[in-house]
């Protein structure tokens, strides 16, 4: 069992004082939920679990622990965030221990909230189903029909470059189409895009956990929070709300790893990764680059090219 | 109902440069309403936000005393967006105030008793408003010894070089000014703030002390008025902190569960040492 | 004085309202989102959700708020205060929690020496009409904070959902001049017998397991405890608790635009930020998220308990309902507790 083989393999570690702490996922107070958990002794170990509600993106930590030795429980698609923070230097060699799990798709629990009436307080998962039950209610649920968006296009699932898999690969095959919202997105016309973007960024109270959580967020002073020059005002008028995500969301070009953290963290339930998914396939289309998959090339707007397209020059 | 966010218009009367280094500036302000100049009244230790609408608000010391009836002075140390603003104010131009606001230094305790005036660099501002208030004639006979000692790292840094010539004249003061590196003109001391006021040694029987400066200096200073055997309670200093409304409604400014803009901006060291090291 | 109003009569009851005062009620952003918004028409009114995502202290403490506009005209400066508020308000639906919080605010923002006036205004010239909540959630804890799922207390009118009516009580002097509104019945025995059963149901349903009585002389023992070098490890320093939370009311003051003119501006700000107390020399006296969460909890349970004798906190859950990475609350009460497991990772 994945649970099993990851507490055994953070335990070891400590043991053999390989790494300071392993930052894994544990259980904590609410159903279809768990939290980010750093363990420092091997008997702490064995609050490490594994399921389908493990939905953060851990490599977000390693900022924060950037003086330790780290040991961290990774997806497919933190894997390739944590690559792609290598590339920019963001940690040193040697510095992380990743153990990788082969991801199973994560749940999203609002698709869960909103399938019955009345608050879950209690849920377990039991091979492709997931039990909830309430005051009132009980009922089984398939997994499958319940799972991120971001998840059912993924075509990353293993991770790759992950010092150790504690399961046997899982296939990739995804359940939609990749760039699946991204193309949606297109199809609409420009007026509808742009209603469509005005809508969602109109929600925005400017919390930043989109910010925070995202791995790939860690300059010491954000473009928002620049005085001088001052880009936009620090209130709630449309037009900053929607120059942020914007630009947040161009700031990631090249090294979202497409892991949905910032969507799954806005509690206005706004939705960001289309912006990213079209970002990344533009990337993919014109520099034939996808996040985290390759350890040596540096990401394309880093970099430039005599044979980079210029096409669009006219 | 008086809105206490809205500043009161002021203008800049007379401004000069203080130090070489041009990173200081002293604003001389005056209201532009009577009833406001009339309505004005601090005492030594207070502060007052200044708006240059536009580009912000900050918190200043008032340099000036209320026995100089008419303008109020502020020296401003060039740093960010609002100070640098305030460099660049010419005379004639209008600015906005608040104030005064927070709470001043205990000049009711300091009666019948003597005072120590420690400052460093460029947090003497409020300093040089206490001084001028106690050597006022109304105000001097009403305490003991004073004794100021006044360090700067340079002798081009030193604040209000005029006014400490006069006061070194002075028979009523003890003044000791002091430079971390002289220069070639420099004809006085020379020495860190802290071993200078061990060699003063000022005595600590009957004294308040009263001691601003930049962090490192005080760190110093501390020891050696414990030394000198200075309780804790009559140790004052002024605190600086990042501040927004100045009257303890916007929440960042506290220390622990005092507010540096209202509870303060002076303490005693002995209620500073019960709160927790924010600062 | 208790009164009904049957639930045919609550849209016309609305809309009632709505012609003589500037109605502020639940609405539906998106699905699973609501906020408080002034009502265009009583269909908008979504009272379905247990509690909205941003609390009711936005409507006297607004996220952005103009507090000034201002002109320059060469050397001169021209201010210009901000217009009063022409209509009267109701707020409707907000919950116990909710309106508990606003009085807390109340106790910083209008003192003894200076007034929030615009905060002040706006309280003075709003009626409150509290909802009791019969389906608190289990991340509710009002009970352990001092208040209750029902408490009256901030109301002017409270009303209590009976299925097919609202059993309404005129709590003040503002609430009794709503006596004649033809659409107010007087409420039978049975109607307030329910009203028991479900008090008591909810009552049940929060219990009192949040340890944070006493928490203000506990945390006064813990400055230096490693407690805080543990706490804050998952926190990754966004501001959803703070600008969820209803009693939090720190703000940031900003001018926005210069020549020839500009307003001075007021937003919420969170001290989970690292600006919040970076000084321009570059010092910071709480550099890591260490000493904003020792900052944040302290505040909420120590600070303002010494200041204004009640804790900062009303138990809404909202922390921990919309915290990114499951930080709960809770927990780290507990922790400071004498209950609290041996060792952190314990559960």
């Amino acid at each position: 069992m994945l649970q099993e083989k990851i507490r055994e393999k953070a335990k070891e570690l400590l043991e053999k004082k390989a790494v300071d702490l392993v930052i894994g996922f544990g259980e904590w107070t609410l159903p279809l939920r768990t939290t980010p958990l750093f363990i420092r002794t091997p008997e702490g170990t064995k609050n490490l679990i594994w399921n389908s509600f493990c939905e953060n993106n851990l490599a977000v930590y390693i900022h924060k622990f950037s003086q330790f030795k780290v040991g961290i429980v990774v997806k497919g698609c933190d894997a390739r965030s944590i690559t792609a923070l290598s590339l920019e230097k963001r940690f040193k060699p040697g510095q992380l221990f990743l153990i990788g799990v082969p991801c199973q798709r994560m749940v999203d629990r609002r698709k869960v909230n909103r399938a019955v009436k009345g608050e879950i307080l209690q849920a377990r998962e039991e091979g492709d189903l997931i039990y909830v039950k309430g005051e009132e209610f009980e009922v089984s649920l398939k997994r499958d029909d319940f799972l991120y968006s971001s998840c059912q296009v993924c075509t990353h699932r293993n991770p790759i470059h992950a010092d150790i898999l504690v399961g046997d690969p899982v296939e990739e095959s995804p359940l939609k189409e990749p760039y699946e919202e991204a193309k949606a997105f297109e199809k609409m016309s420009p007026e509808e895009r742009w209603r469509f973007f005005e809508k969602e960024t109109s929600r925005c109270i400017r919390c930043y956990a989109c910010r925070e959580v995202c791995p790939m967020c860690y300059c010491t002073e954000c473009f928002v929070d620049s005085s001088n020059p001052k880009w936009i005002e620090k209130g709630l008028s449309p037009s900053d709300l929607e120059f942020y995500h914007i630009v947040r969301a161009y700031h990631q070009t090249g090294r979202c790893s497409g892991c949905g953290a910032c969507e799954r963290a806005c509690p206005m339930g706004i939705r960001l990764t289309y912006l990213t998914q079209k970002l990344n396939r533009d990337v993919k289309e014109l520099y034939h680059f996808e996040t985290g998959i390759d350890t040596e090339a540096p990401p394309p707007l880093s970099t430039y090219e005599i044979e980079d397209k210029q096409d669009f020059i006219k | 109902m008086k809105n206490p966010y809205l500043p009161i218009r002021m203008v800049v009367k007379k401004a000069h440069v203080e130090t070489t280094d041009r990173m200081l500036r002293t604003l001389e302000l005056s209201f532009l309403n009577e009833e406001d100049a009339k309505a004005f009244r601090f005492i030594p230790g207070q502060f007052c936000e200044l708006s240059v609408l536009g580009k912000g608000e900050a918190p200043f010391g008032i340099a000036s005393s209320p026995t100089e009836n008419g303008s109020l002075k502020f020296t401003i140390n060039k740093a960010g967006v609002v100070t640098t603003a305030l460099h660049h104010l010419e005379e004639g131009s209008e600015v906005g105030i608040r104030g005064p606001l927070g709470n001043a230094y205990p000049i009711d305790l300091f009666k019948g008793k003597n005072v120590l005036v420690i400052g460093g660099g460029f947090a003497f501002t409020t300093l040089r408003s206490l001084i001028v208030y106690l050597l006022h004639p109304e105000n001097r006979s009403k305490v003991n010894e004073i004794t100021v000692i006044y360090g700067a790292r340079m002798p081009g840094l030193l604040l209000y070089k005029e006014e400490l010539k006069e006061w070194e004249k002075r028979s009523d003061l003890k003044l000791v000014v002091t430079v971390d590196w002289g220069d070639k003109d420099w004809k006085g001391k020379v020495g860190l703030v802290p071993n200078v006021l061990e060699e003063v040694a000022p005595t600590s029987k009957n004294t308040y002390a009263v001691i601003c400066g930049p962090p490192i200096m005080i760190k110093f200073t501390f020891p050696k008025l414990m030394v000198l055997q200075f309780p804790d309670e009559r140790i004052y200093t002024s605190l600086e902190k990042r501040m927004k409304c100045g009257i303890g409604k916007c929440g960042r400014c506290n220390i622990g569960h005092l507010y540096v803009c209202k509870d303060g901006p002076v303490f005693n060291y002995a209620q500073l040492k019960k709160l927790p090291k924010d600062y | 004085m208790k009164l009904k109003l049957d639930k045919k009569d609550f849209k016309p009851f609305l809309q009632s309202l709505m012609d003589e005062y500037d109605l502020f009620a639940p609405v539906q952003l998106a699905e699973g989102v609501s906020v408080f918004r002034k009502i265009g028409h009583p269909e908008e009114v979504d009272l379905s959700s247990a509690n909205t995502q941003k609390p009711a202290k936005e409507l006297f403490f607004p996220q952005s708020e103009v507090m000034f506009r201002y002109e320059k005209v060469g050397n001169q400066n021209q201010l210009l205060s901000m217009e009063e508020e022409k209509r009267e308000r109701i707020l409707f639906g907000a919950r116990p929690c909710d309106i508990e919080a606003i009085s807390i605010i109340e106790k910083v923002f209008v003192g003894e020496e200076y007034t929030d006036v615009y905060f002040l205004e706006k309280r003075m010239k709003t009626i409150i009409m509290g909802l009791g909540c019969n389906h608190p959630l289990s991340t509710c804890f009002c009970s352990s904070a001092g208040g209750d799922p029902f408490l009256r207390a901030g109301s002017d009118l409270f009303f209590i959902d009976l299925g097919e009516a609202y059993f309404v009580e005129l709590l003040t002097e503002k609430g009794m001049a709503f006596h004649k509104n033809k659409f107010f019945k007087e409420a039978d025995p049975e109607d307030l017998t329910l009203v028991k059963e479900l008090e008591e149901k909810a009552f049940e349903k929060v219990g009192y397991a949040v340890p944070v009585e006493g928490i203000e002389k506990r945390l006064d023992l813990m400055g230096e405890s490693s407690f805080w070098d543990r706490v804050h490890e998952k926190c990754v320093g966004c501001r959803i608790c703070t600008y969820l939370c209803p009693t939090c009311h720190c703000f940031d003051i900003v001018d926005e635009g210069e020549h020839p003119c500009g307003q001075r501006v007021r937003n919420w700000d969170s001290c989970l930020s690292p600006l919040y107390s970076l000084e321009t020399s570059g010092h910071n006296p709480r550099p890591t998220c260490r000493e904003r969460t020792r900052q944040r909890l302290m505040h909420k349970f120590n600070y303002f308990p010494k200041n204004f004798n009640q804790v900062a906190c009303v138990g809404c859950g909202r922390c921990i309902l919309y915290c990114p990475v499951h930080f709960d609350i809770r927990k780290a009460i507990l922790w400071t507790s004498p209950k609290r497991p041996k060792r952190y990772e314990e559960r």
